[in-house]
């Protein structure tokens, strides 16, 4: 393809290789993090966090110098060069263990705010988009709705609670228990957000071209849901983590020290009275907790103006030169045709 | 006239809010004919707008029905035919651009996705993939060139019954059969958008939608009309949003493409020079009837309905210099209790009492002008005498 598109555009034409376009995506999101600093630290510490867990599952020796369940003879140690987090009654490393329930922790949370995210998410584009009244969609919907009304009326957290005193203690068991408590708020959420896009000219102006209903929810209803949704869910893993860690905490959640889980290892050093004498045994993943969380409520922050088209363009066109240039209104606007090529090779060339 | 792309008859359409139900369109008779473009002027609120989203049935209902009527596209009555088979008629067979062109366009895709996937729709039909249900005769909205598909073809998993699911798992095997591979494809959306005069077409292919201007956008959404070769497209007060000389391009360009695509027009507007400039046929619609209809020179040079008289009496025109601007005194009625008889004769400088009580005729020839230039007046023929 030949024109300005080819010298020095960011911008593949569409029959360019999918590698070349992934790459310009990759190009895009770095330029938008730059120019968002603690988007790019949220994004810093999640990777961190995804590369820790994956070492540990992988090969945990890397990192920790000791392994699950291993039982050392020095008891009730202040964190040392040896065990930086120091040692419980029993003689495990709390470093280590806290590692150790990393990724089960990253598991469960992303388990559950993903299943929410996609059940509570696709019922809730459903119930949105066919909701009117007397037809068999409209009945879906209601529904749908209603049996929401009654999850949410439910304060969530006693109720994830009572689900898991009666479900028993295990990971699938804590899995369900939350969840059930979860998908609610995306229904709510994908609904709200459904039933403002649907009503937009430009699905109107789909269903002029003969796009099918089907079609028309899942291409242009979902992906305008999309950006609000996305955002939500990093914030919520943190939100479903500190849950998990609640649950745990109570004594309701995994059963330390056989499966390590951070909500349930500082519930267990609590009940050892350790939390005054020995406050190191708490600190290891009451700061993991707190570090997680965090990372993901910073990168949820500043993942939306990596998911809107708007936003991204401006950012990322500005985003290698000064910072001076962040003001300009997202306005290359092309009347005079003429003025096309330079209104948008300006961007590529600062 | 016989050989109508649209013809809709006696047609209704009523709006139920709450316990109320008004008419926003009452026994409106209108014909398209092939390759002409009739336009539609009226004030805000006298129905046009309900008219025109009504021949493709994109009116939500609820809150409107058809209260009555037919609606006959290429002989098939769309007000009789199930819903789900409209997205088959929609787009290839009436297709429509909007008032505002600042939202028609989906802000997430570029333009290129947004322009292939209407060419991908015409491609699909042309291809036959798409194909009514079997023992079905083919309809007009059937844009099958393939004969018939045999029990054999569903068998072997050939036909795919209507239904998006199916539709979106034999896409790419029809993408294959139509030629519509990427460069295809990308070479005819670039070919649509050069044809609705967009320079450097390569470029605004990745650009989205916030990028570009009202004026391109609404060429863009011509372009994505034009690319899927509608019989009747139904242009609903394209040029409102934009810039007057943007209007001027638009509408050339627009008269340009009837005779390139070879396409029949219904254009809704409320902007008498816009019609006077477009259409061939002219139909003026009043509190949701049809008043006046006639070829557009006729209707302008000498309206036979007081109403049309009064509405060109209003409009600013360039060169007239007799005066301040005439207003038609009154409001427009209010269409939950329309008034009785004639819905002008509250506003009517040639209103007797049998217009009180009697409902204004049906539109009827008017006696001493153009044979198809009809009028729902008593006295049509005094109305030029009007001062």
């Amino acid at each position: 393809m030949s024109g300005p598109t080819s010298s020095g555009s960011p911008r593949p034409p569409p029959t360019a290789s999918a590698g070349r376009r992934t790459w310009n995506a990759v190009v895009g999101f770095m330029r938008v993090l730059r120019a968002n600093p603690l988007t790019m630290a949220g994004f810093i510490i999640v990777c961190l966090i995804g590369v820790v867990a994956l070492i540990v599952v992988v090969a945990p020796h890397l990192l920790t110098p000791y392994g699950p369940d291993q039982l050392t003879t020095d008891y009730n140690l202040a964190p040392s060069w040896q065990h930086p987090a120091g040692t419980d009654g029993i003689g495990l490393d709390i470093y280590s263990e806290t590692l150790y329930a990393l990724p089960l922790d990253l598991a469960i949370a992303f388990a559950i705010a993903g299943a929410a995210m996609i059940g509570g998410g696709g019922l809730g584009l459903v119930a949105g988009f066919w909701d009117r009244p007397g037809t068999a969609g409209g009945w879906v919907s209601i529904v749908v709705l209603r049996i929401t009304d009654i999850f949410l009326a439910f304060p969530s957290l006693i109720l994830a609670l009572a689900i898991a005193v009666s479900l028993g203690r295990g990971v699938w068991q804590l899995i369900v228990a939350i969840l059930l408590t979860w998908w609610p708020f995306y229904v709510r959420l994908v609904r709200g957000e459904t039933l403002a896009v649907k009503h937009l000219p430009y699905v109107m102006a789909a269903r002029a071209a003969g796009v099918t209903e089907g079609r028309i929810v899942l291409r242009h209803v979902l992906r305008n849901v999309l950006e609000p949704v996305v955002v939500y869910f990093t914030l919520d893993v943190g939100t479903v983590l500190v849950t998990l860690s609640t649950i745990g905490f109570v004594g309701l959640g995994l059963v330390y020290p056989s499966q390590a889980e951070w909500g349930s290892m500082m519930s267990y050093y609590q009940n050892a009275g350790l939390i005054t004498a020995q406050p190191w045994t708490v600190l290891g993943p009451g700061v993991a907790i707190f570090v997680t969380v965090l990372a993901f409520s910073l990168l949820g922050d500043g993942l939306r103006d990596i998911l809107d088209p708007r936003s991204r363009r401006v950012l990322a066109g500005t985003g290698t030169g000064s910072s001076a240039t962040h003001e300009e209104p997202p306005v290359p606007v092309a009347e005079d045709q003429g003025e096309l090529p330079t209104a948008t090779e300006a961007p590529a060339s600062g | 006239m016989t050989d109508a792309v649209v013809a809709i008859d006696n047609l209704s359409i009523d709006y139920v809010v709450g316990a109320g139900r008004f008419r926003a369109v009452s026994e409106v008779t209108l014909e398209v004919p092939r390759g002409h473009v009739v336009g539609i002027v009226g004030e805000t609120g006298c129905g046009k707008s309900t008219l025109a989203q009504a021949i493709p049935r994109l009116l939500p209902e609820p809150p409107a029905t058809i209260g009555g009527g037919r609606i006959l596209f290429e002989g098939t009555d769309l007000v009789q035919i199930p819903r789900w088979k409209m997205p088959a008629i929609r787009g290839t067979g009436i297709n429509m651009i909007f008032q505002e062109p600042l939202n028609s366009l989906n802000p997430a895709f570029r333009i290129y996705d947004q322009v292939a996937e209407a060419v991908r729709i015409r491609k699909l039909r042309e291809s036959g993939a798409v194909a009514v249900r079997r023992n079905e005769p083919p309809g007009p909205f059937d844009y099958s060139r393939r004969p018939n598909p045999t029990a054999s073809d569903a068998w072997s998993g050939k036909i795919v019954p209507g239904g998006a699911v199916q539709e979106a798992v034999h896409r790419r095997e029809v993408d294959r059969r139509a030629g519509g591979d990427r460069a295809a494809l990308e070479k005819d959306v670039l070919d649509y958008l050069r044809l609705v005069r967009i320079n450097d077409p390569e470029t605004i292919l990745n650009l989205y939608p916030h990028e570009l201007s009202g004026g391109m956008r609404q060429r863009i959404m011509i372009a994505m009309a034009l690319s899927e070769k509608p019989s009747l497209l139904i242009a609903d007060e394209p040029t409102s949003a934009l810039d007057v000389t943007i209007q001027a391009q638009v509408l050339t360009l627009m008269k340009e493409l009837i005779e390139e695509v070879n396409t029949s027009i219904l254009f809704i507007s409320h902007d008498l020079g816009v019609i006077a400039e477009t259409a061939d046929e002219l139909g003026v619609m009043y509190a949701g009837k049809l008043v006046e209809f006639g070829p557009v020179g006729d209707v302008f040079s000498s309206p036979r309905h007081p109403y049309t008289k009064a509405l060109l009496r209003a409009a600013p025109t360039r060169y007239k210099s007799d005066g301040p601007l005439t207003s038609i005194p009154g409001n427009v009625p209010n269409l939950s209790h329309p008034p009785s008889g004639c819905r002008f004769h509250p506003r009517c400088p040639i209103a007797r009492p049998v217009c009180k009580v009697d409902p204004s005729p049906p539109l009827l020839a008017v006696e001493g002008a153009a044979a198809n230039h009809r009028s729902a007046c008593h006295f049509a023929k005094e109305v030029p005498g009007i001062p």
